[in-house]
């Protein structure tokens, strides 16, 4: 392997490890305060992408402008669906066990999916990327794709925002503090249950952009919503339940490695995600940058 | 039997009326030609599930225990059944009689990692082991056929469709009664316990892990036997029996039916597959639909009746009584 080569892999990994991290973040930050694994944040994923490619069919597509207002408007849209599916039903199964909780968020997947392929159908879809976006970067002699290089800006700008919002805001103390003591926090008069929704709504809103952001990435199809949840796990599960830094370090290691391991293994390289979520599991249950359980 | 009280009585007699129904069911319906044997893989189809949703009851009611992989050891049933009567030619029965074998050997390798989490962490578990297999066989085309599975699966001359219903039913029967003599054993009341207090059975010394993972076993040897069953029943398998999403089947079965009973997630696999199969019939683009209709379904009973199909009768019964 070439040191080129290297580098255009490491970019094309880094790349999809940051798309994966806008959206596991959101299912990480949505566990670590309302304790429901959401299996429904992949079909808000798919709404998300697909209503992009409808508003982009009615803006002209190719302009930056256009691009910029999916950008604004797709997320927000998803994060309000959030809105209402917490107030309506992730509400009311907070006190009830495991099974329960994951098997509302299941129902909600079969509803939301089905729903996508009766306004959408099953054809492929895309977005179409804008001008200034379509062309390539040349790095090092090598012509890397802008589009790849705009996600790998947008990824970090995220992570930042994350952790300046969680870390250095009083908004991110309340949300963490809800995440260590929800009755103390209560007590204190803040008021959990619109902490809650907030999270829930933050976590959406990722979800969408993540949506966006794969529709003029690649094709869109009914699949992505149950492949890219499985990720996603994954991701959160080898970086510790509820914990953003660690999805952002699992989702490096997941996008990166299976770039790397397309090489030598071909199609086995998608056993990776899932092999590794088994062994951290088995070794470190809480993940590697999870807390074990109180 | 004396000490048989009347409400037991009628449980026997609603029983063996309901067998005897089950039994005699394929010859009605052969008397409606195209559509009675339409009916009738319906219903061998109904019964195979049925033992796949009461084998993942196993662990989930009976043990508290959330697999989201249990499909896997389904998975590895149906592909043991493919494999030795295809590429080995071994003759169905022995390879159905393989398939819980191999299921509970694969049940018993990841079971052993797994019963050594708790709750959300095991469910999680097992759905990435599950994924693992699945993504095995989607890939491995030169054992597994790959995405496009296994098809073409023979079957003996003597098993036309009634037939085959008749072989299913009395396989189901039999782990039936298994079942029931496994729930009401030592065994099965230790694994209440373990369910009901994890702590208490530690300090009365049940061996919690090894009980676990013998339970979880035993649900993968049934899963494996249903998977066989299936592969024969369709003449293929495919990986999408390994799937993630064919693990959500029988747990939303065991809700629907309800999953502190033993016959409970029988009874909703198989209202299930007979409401998805009633849209089928009210018109072919209504299955389409079936997800919603099913979500939507999923989502009243986790509001409103979480003890399933079973505990709403039981509630209405005891109405009644008093």
């Amino acid at each position: 392997m070439t040191w080129q080569l290297f580098v255009f892999m490491l970019i094309n990994g880094l790349c999809q490890g940051m798309l994966l991290f806008i959206i596991a973040s959101g299912l990480s930050l949505v566990f670590g305060v309302l304790r429901v694994i959401n299996f429904a944040h992949g079909s808000l994923y798919m709404i998300g992408a697909f209503l992009a490619y409808s508003l982009s069919t009615l803006l002209s597509g190719e302009s930056l402008l256009g691009f910029l207002i999916l950008l604004l408007v797709i997320p927000p849209a998803i994060a309000i669906i959030g809105f209402v599916l917490e107030v309506t039903l992730f509400r009311r199964v907070y006190r009830e066990e495991h099974l329960l909780q994951l098997l509302l968020t299941y129902a909600l997947v079969l509803i939301l999916d089905d729903s996508v392929r009766v306004i959408w159908g099953g054809d492929p879809r895309s977005v179409t990327r804008p001008d200034l976006l379509a062309g390539s970067v040349d790095v090092m002699g090598m012509a890397l794709p802008s589009y790849n290089v705009f996600i790998l800006v947008i990824g970090p700008l995220i992570a930042f925002g994350m952790w300046f919002l969680l870390y250095r805001t009083r908004t991110g103390n309340v949300i963490r503090a809800a995440v260590s003591f929800p009755d103390t926090l209560g007590a204190l008069g803040v008021n959990v249950s619109w902490v809650m929704t907030s999270t829930f709504m933050l976590g959406c809103w990722l979800a969408g952009l993540g949506g966006v952001l794969t529709a003029a990435l690649s094709n869109i199809d009914l699949g992505i919503g149950m492949e890219k949840i499985i990720e996603c796990f994954a991701v959160v599960v080898i970086g510790g339940l509820g914990s953003v830094g660690g999805a952002l370090l699992g989702s490096l290691i997941i996008g990166t490695g299976l770039t790397f391991f397309q090489l030598p293994f071909g199609r086995w390289a998608l056993v990776f995600p899932y092999a590794l979520m088994a062994l951290v599991l088995v070794i470190r249950p809480w993940g590697l940058f999870g807390k074990p359980e109180r | 039997m004396d000490h048989m009280t009347s409400s037991s009585r009628t449980q026997w007699i609603s029983g063996i009326t309901l067998i005897v129904i089950l039994f005699v069911l394929p010859v009605f319906l052969n008397e409606f030609g195209r559509t009675g044997e339409y009916w009738i893989w319906v219903s061998t189809e109904m019964i195979i599930m049925a033992l796949f949703a009461m084998s993942l009851n196993l662990i989930l009611g009976f043990g508290g225990m959330v697999s989201f992989g249990h499909a896997a050891f389904f998975g590895v049933g149906a592909y043991t059944v493919a494999l030795l009567t295809k590429k080995a030619d071994l003759p169905l029965f022995l390879a159905l009689a393989a398939a819980p074998f191999t299921a509970a050997i694969t049940a018993a390798i990841v079971g052993w990692f797994c019963v050594r989490l708790l709750g959300l962490y095991f469910a999680i578990l097992t759905l990435a082991f599950g994924q693992l297999l699945y993504m095995i066989v989607f890939q491995w085309y030169t054992f597994t056929g790959g995405d496009d599975g296994i098809l073409g699966i023979p079957r003996p001359e003597i098993l036309g469709p009634t037939n085959f219903y008749w072989f299913c039913l009395v396989l189901f029967l039999i782990c039936f009664f298994v079942m029931k003599m496994i729930v009401s054993s030592s065994f099965g009341l230790s694994i209440k316990t373990i369910r009901e207090n994890m702590e208490r059975a530690k300090f009365i010394g049940i061996n919690v892990r090894r009980y676990q993972l013998l339970n979880f076993i035993i649900a993968g040897a049934f899963a494996g036997l249903a998977g066989g069953m299936l592969a024969e029943l369709n003449r293929f398998a495919q990986p999408d029996f390994l799937h993630w999403s064919k693990s959500a089947e029988p747990i939303l079965a065991s809700l629907v039916g309800g999953m502190y009973s033993l016959a409970g997630p029988a009874i909703g696999s198989t209202v299930l597959i007979f409401l998805k199969i009633f849209l089928q019939q009210i018109h072919p683009s209504m299955v389409e639909l079936w997800a919603i209709v099913l979500g939507a379904a999923i989502l009243v009973v986790v509001l409103f009746a979480p003890s399933g199909l079973v505990g709403l009768y039981q509630n209405i019964y005891k109405k009644f009584q008093s």
